[in-house]
């Protein structure tokens, strides 16, 4: 019914022509409507976040997706009480790294986990499907330089990097690290990568 | 919980960015590109994940996933039986072809008269009465995008509690 009155009122979905931060928060409010659609497009919108977080955990790809589906199941309960739209982004990179974690200590370790570094770490001369992704030389150089980061680094540059897709930054929170330490480690892994990038053209 | 309900927290854990050059945006530009094409999100996640969230009731709580060797006990049931848990409840599910889609047993443990609602993509949900040692089966159940909804049988008085899991894909 709250569906029906907020679509009759408007004539049309309150996200429409909105993006980014904006999008998500006019969902949020609709959603908490009870309007379907919304979540939907929230889903559509934000579910790559929630895989990257999960993968950059460590998880395969089976036990990822089981993570993503069950971040957002979890979402539905906490609908009405992410009182600021911000705070989902932030929300589901916590609870997205929640779950990974424990579906990693749950007895996972039987399955022989493929670590998302593994997975890209395939030589250029192998033609794996991973390369046929990377056609363009400089992505492949730049994926390279990236995966001979340290692991925090890369961990730290992922959840930038997607903070910032989601226009909201929970970095420090999802890394547990001191507010102030952020910057200049970040600036250093930047830097690191530039360097890894640069050097005689990069790895192969 | 707490941490993931409070934005405060968040709103204290906010980095700021203004200390980026221009060259190191363009780079985390690059990355953010890149993320997208060397691991892309599995082609129908987006659509699997809509369908298990089209659900009457909000109220949910997710039964997580135990992949089949994790539970000490269940050793042997098999790779056609799946195992869910939530706090207090466990729901083992049993799948064996039958005509043009699967025949359901399953177990929930503690025991009750729970209804069990299957819901498979694309076509009506099928329910079935758990016995008082919490047995079930369903007949008929359609191949495609399933998942499970348990509705508590609650005691008088208490609040009536919703148990979903995850899809599977049979």
């Amino acid at each position: 019914m709250a569906v029906d009155t907020w679509d009759g009122l408007t004539g049309h979905d309150p996200w429409e022509g909105l993006t980014g931060h904006d999008r998500h928060a006019a969902c949020l409010v609709a959603a908490r409507a009870g309007n379907r659609k919304a979540l939907d497009v929230l889903v559509a919108d934000l579910t790559p976040l929630v895989w990257h977080v999960t993968r950059s955990q460590g998880l395969d790809k089976v036990h990822a997706e089981d993570v993503v589906q069950t971040v957002w199941l979890a979402l539905l309960r906490h609908l009405d009480r992410l009182q600021q739209p911000k705070a989902l982004a932030a929300w589901l990179i916590v609870t997205a790294r929640r779950e990974a974690q424990r579906a990693k200590t749950t007895g996972f370790d039987r399955e022989t986990p493929v670590a998302a570094e593994d997975l890209v770490d395939i030589p250029a001369q192998v033609d794996g499907p991973e390369q046929h992704a990377l056609r363009d030389d400089r992505d492949r150089r730049l994926w390279a330089a990236f995966k001979q980061l340290t692991d925090r680094c890369q961990k730290l540059l992922t959840l930038t990097v997607l903070s910032g897709r989601a226009q909201y930054d929970a970095v420090a929170e999802a890394l547990e690290m001191p507010r102030g330490s952020i910057g200049p480690t970040r600036g250093r892994c930047l830097t690191s990568l530039r360097e890894l990038l640069d050097s005689e053209g990069g790895p192969q | 919980m707490s941490t993931a309900d409070g934005q405060h927290e968040f709103d204290e854990a906010g980095v700021d960015m203004d200390n980026l050059t221009e060259q190191d945006l363009l780079l985390l530009a690059e990355l953010d590109v890149l993320f997208d094409k060397v691991d892309p999100v599995p082609a129908d996640l987006v659509e699997r994940v809509q369908f298990a969230i089209a659900l009457e009731d909000l109220d949910v709580e997710v039964a997580r996933w135990e992949r089949a060797e994790e539970l000490a006990g269940v050793r042997g049931a098999g790779p056609n039986t799946v195992t869910f848990t939530v706090e207090d409840l466990t729901i083992m599910v049993s799948f064996a072809p039958a005509g043009a889609g699967y025949r359901f047993d399953g177990w929930l443990v503690p025991g009750g008269p729970h209804t069990v609602e299957v819901r498979v993509a694309g076509h009506s949900s099928t329910t079935a009465e758990a016995d008082e040692g919490g047995r079930f089966a369903v007949d008929d159940v359609p191949k495609g995008t399933t998942q499970l909804v348990v509705h508590l049988a609650n005691g008088t008085g208490s609040r009536p509690r919703t148990i979903v899991t995850p899809t599977l894909m049979l």
